[in-house]
């Protein structure tokens, strides 16, 4: 197996993305709606690939860090009122200093010590709103990326515009990450996953290492934080506790080691809520069956996934591949 | 380490998964979205679960209920009215969801009755239904900022403006209770920010401001409250609370042996929702009843007890027939109501019915379509206000809301609460025949 260069990667991600606008032009508004959101819980799904999946900590309140996005976004619109560029920088910014501050505490704690302490943020965050009056309270805070340029003709939808947006930004950040998890970054926290201690006495700062996957992490938290604010509202509302978890899901349903994958993790939460309405609709409409069976839904694809693949369906046809192969020879 | 060739596959394989999830559907342009030859699809978000769906949980089925009825009189110009409800949950990021869901998905025309403040500022914000010129038809929402035509061109409000019942309740309390202590419960959005507009318009100073989080109302927060109240010896407390907010106030003041005067604002004070509420608290309804009788309350249409009303009347019989085993209260009386303006505002865009056509029909018509309210509805070119005038009543026994005086005296002022408070001799429409509208 060889390794595709960064030029080629970079032109595999250009065409994606080309024919994704083709895509995105030929559909309704709904799926281009759905497909802004495919690409944004992608971000999301990838920043807790990035810390879990790569260097090994737990987060059960990653949720809190696309709230601390969002509302660094929508503060510096709000109150500075930056163009839209840079209140994607800012929540980038904000969250990866947040990410940074964590890091130095996750560098101290591991496994349920660490994955309490995110839920707690997770839980308290968001909360925080309704404590000041300049966070919005509980109707939140306007942020907004504007009309879509008058160039691109009447018929180009505002949730196409937000679709572009969002597959751009995405891309983008979706191809740094790829190359830092491929450069000597990604290879150190792979080390500190499968063995810390060997690690350390390969000479790896493992502080060090944790807190860089943390403040990167967070970064692209943040940033998928503030493209959910764009496309919904910035608000507490919007960063409920079980949107960590449902991007956990995510995670470990794509397998939580595949960057690729999380767009499949991506796509399944998405398309949840369709398979669970067509259900509810066959079994009559009940308002309880069509609220609740998502999370149903959910939560059975997330025992099965850890009960028979525990790395993700991904990974285990690959081993099943390789296992063939063997057997052949 | 992860191979890259896998990684390409990988990538191919969640592409081509994205790109069919994307392309599974292609609808065609119609000549007016959810307009057909033989039905007018409409749409509403509403709590169907969840910690406000006590009560409010009965608005869309009503509505539904009265528009069965009118789909088994003709409907409107032969078309069928086809109500899609979806469950909000009351929470603001599911409104929008569900919003999108109906105009997206299931292509409404126009949405009826979206219910909730924060829910509806946060679909005209997102949605952004103004520019898209999608028309949203009584919003159950009394927030002032909603008759704005300019900021919310497509949105017409259905309630008295909750500035405008802060400074009536403001200054029926200057009036009748000016030596006691007076208190404040309210909900810390929109909703309590706007009604405070009006307790600040009238010159209520509160002794005590209780401002609780939508969604945490419950018998444990509902203790810190009273404990505040009593400790600022509050003599009257007005409530400006939802009616699982409501509920709790009244069922923890009551085993504490707190009783001050109670006045309850119009969003929380149906006595049927109020029961509901209570019960899992292990109060039964006849007890229930005791908690709120002697509080002071106000209502912009008459009581649902209150048979002899030709509204009331006509619902029941309409909630009996088309809407079976659901007890009639205000939240059903609501719900037909703003069907039946619903109903009126489609007759009036005419046979062919556009978007453009129906905003423009009520915002020329509206102030004349019948409505349960008794005072109109100020719909016009330059405001969506919903209804202007309360009248002030005492909940009995029964948990009836009994007129203060017997010639039911109206108060008004006006959307914003800029103007002193007045009595007025607003009529109200008359209902039309069998409630099917025949207006053009």
């Amino acid at each position: 197996m060889h390794n595709l260069s960064t030029k080629k990667v970079f032109a595999l991600f250009v065409i994606f993305g080309w024919i994704l606008l083709i895509v995105a032009d030929r559909v309704d508004e709904l799926r281009v709606y759905q497909g802004a959101t495919i690409a944004i819980t992608t971000l999301a799904i990838a920043s807790i690939i990035i810390l879990t999946g790569y260097s090994g900590q737990v987060s059960l309140g990653h949720g809190a860090f696309l709230a601390i996005g969002a509302y660094a976004a929508a503060l510096s619109q709000t109150y500075w009122q930056s163009p839209f560029w840079f209140t994607l920088l800012m929540s980038v910014i904000v969250t990866s200093l947040i990410g940074f501050i964590l890091g130095f505490a996750a560098g101290r704690l591991s496994g349920p010590y660490l994955a309490g302490t995110t839920l707690a943020l997770a839980v308290g965050l968001p909360t925080l709103a309704n404590q000041f009056t300049f966070l919005g309270g509980e109707t939140g805070l306007v942020y907004d990326a504007g009309n879509p340029p008058a160039r691109f003709g009447e018929d180009f939808t505002l949730y196409k515009w937000f679709f572009w947006i969002s597959a751009f930004v995405v891309l983008i950040a979706m191809f740094l990450i790829r190359n830092l998890l491929h450069s000597r970054y990604g290879r150190t926290w792979k080390a500190l996953r499968a063995n810390p201690t060997a690690a350390q006495l390969c000479g790896i700062n493992v502080a060090q290492s944790k807190i860089l996957a943390f403040t990167i992490s967070a970064g692209a938290a943040g940033l998928s934080g503030a493209l959910l604010g764009m496309i919904s509202i910035v608000a507490p509302s919007a960063f409920p506790l079980s949107l960590s978890f449902t991007l956990i899901t995510g995670a470990v349903l794509a397998g939580v080691t595949s960057l690729a994958g999380s767009m499949l993790g991506a796509v399944i939460l998405v398309v949840i809520p369709e398979i669970a309405e067509v259900i509810s609709t066959s079994l009559g409409e009940s308002e309880k069956v069509i609220s609740n069976l998502p999370g149903f839904i959910v939560s059975v694809l997330l025992i099965l996934t850890v009960l028979f693949s525990p790395n993700g369906p991904a990974e285990s046809i690959r081993k099943r591949r390789e296992h063939h192969q063997k057997a052949k020879h | 380490m992860i191979s890259l060739r896998r990684n390409k596959k990988s990538v191919l394989f969640a592409s081509v998964v994205t790109s069919v999830a994307l392309a599974a559907s292609v609808v065609p342009a119609n000549a007016e979205t959810g307009v057909s030859s033989s039905e007018i699809k409409l749409g509403i978000t509403v709590p169907m679960t969840g910690i406000a769906a006590p009560g409010y949980n009965k608005v869309a089925p009503a509505m539904k209920a009265y528009f069965d009825y009118l789909n088994a009189n003709g409907g409107i110009y032969g078309r069928k009215v086809n109500l899609i409800i979806k469950d909000d949950r009351y929470i603001p990021q599911e409104a929008i969801n569900k919003t999108n869901e109906l105009i997206l998905k299931d292509r409404v025309f126009a949405l009826v009755g979206q219910l909730g403040t924060a829910n509806n500022l946060a679909i005209a914000s997102k949605v952004r239904l103004g520019s898209r010129k999608i028309p949203s038809i009584g919003v159950l929402t009394g927030f002032s900022g909603f008759a704005d035509k300019k900021k919310y061109p497509t949105t017409f409000m259905s309630f008295p403006s909750y500035a405008a019942e802060g400074r009536i309740i403001g200054t029926y309390i200057n009036e009748n209770l000016a030596s006691k202590t007076v208190c404040l419960v309210s909900q810390n959005d929109d909703f309590g920010t706007d009604a405070a507009k009006g307790f600040t318009a009238a010159g209520v100073k509160f002794a005590e401001h209780v401002k609780y989080v939508s969604g945490t109302q419950s018998s444990a927060t509902a203790q810190v409250w009273i404990g505040k109240l009593v400790a600022a010896k509050c003599e009257v407390v007005v409530l400006m609370t939802v009616s699982s907010a409501t509920a709790p106030v009244l069922a923890v003041a009551n085993a504490a042996g707190y009783k001050p005067q109670w006045i309850l604002g119009s969003v929380g004070s149906d006595t049927t929702t109020l029961k509901l509420s209570l019960a899992p608290a292990g109060i039964p309804a006849a007890q229930a009843a005791a908690l709120f009788n002697g509080a002071i309350g106000l209502s912009f249409a008459p009581d649902p007890s209150d048979t002899a009303d030709e509204y009331v009347k006509l619902f029941r019989e309409v909630n009996a027939n088309y809407n079976k085993g659901v007890e009639f209260d205000n939240n059903v009386a609501i719900g037909m109501n703003y069907a039946l303006v619903v109903a009126q505002a489609l007759r009036a865009a005419g046979t062919s019915p556009t978007r453009a056509k129906l905003i423009k029909a009520m915002e020329t018509k509206g102030s004349t379509f019948a409505s349960i309210g008794y005072s109109p509805m100020g719909w016009t070119a330059t405001s969506h206000a919903g209804h202007s005038a309360f009248w002030f009543g005492k909940f009995n026994l029964a948990g009836e809301l009994k007129p203060l005086d017997a010639a039911r005296t109206l108060y008004t002022t006006d959307n914003n609460a800029t103007q002193p408070v007045t009595k007025t001799t607003a009529k109200r429409a008359a209902l039309p025949a069998k409630g099917i509208p025949t207006n053009s």
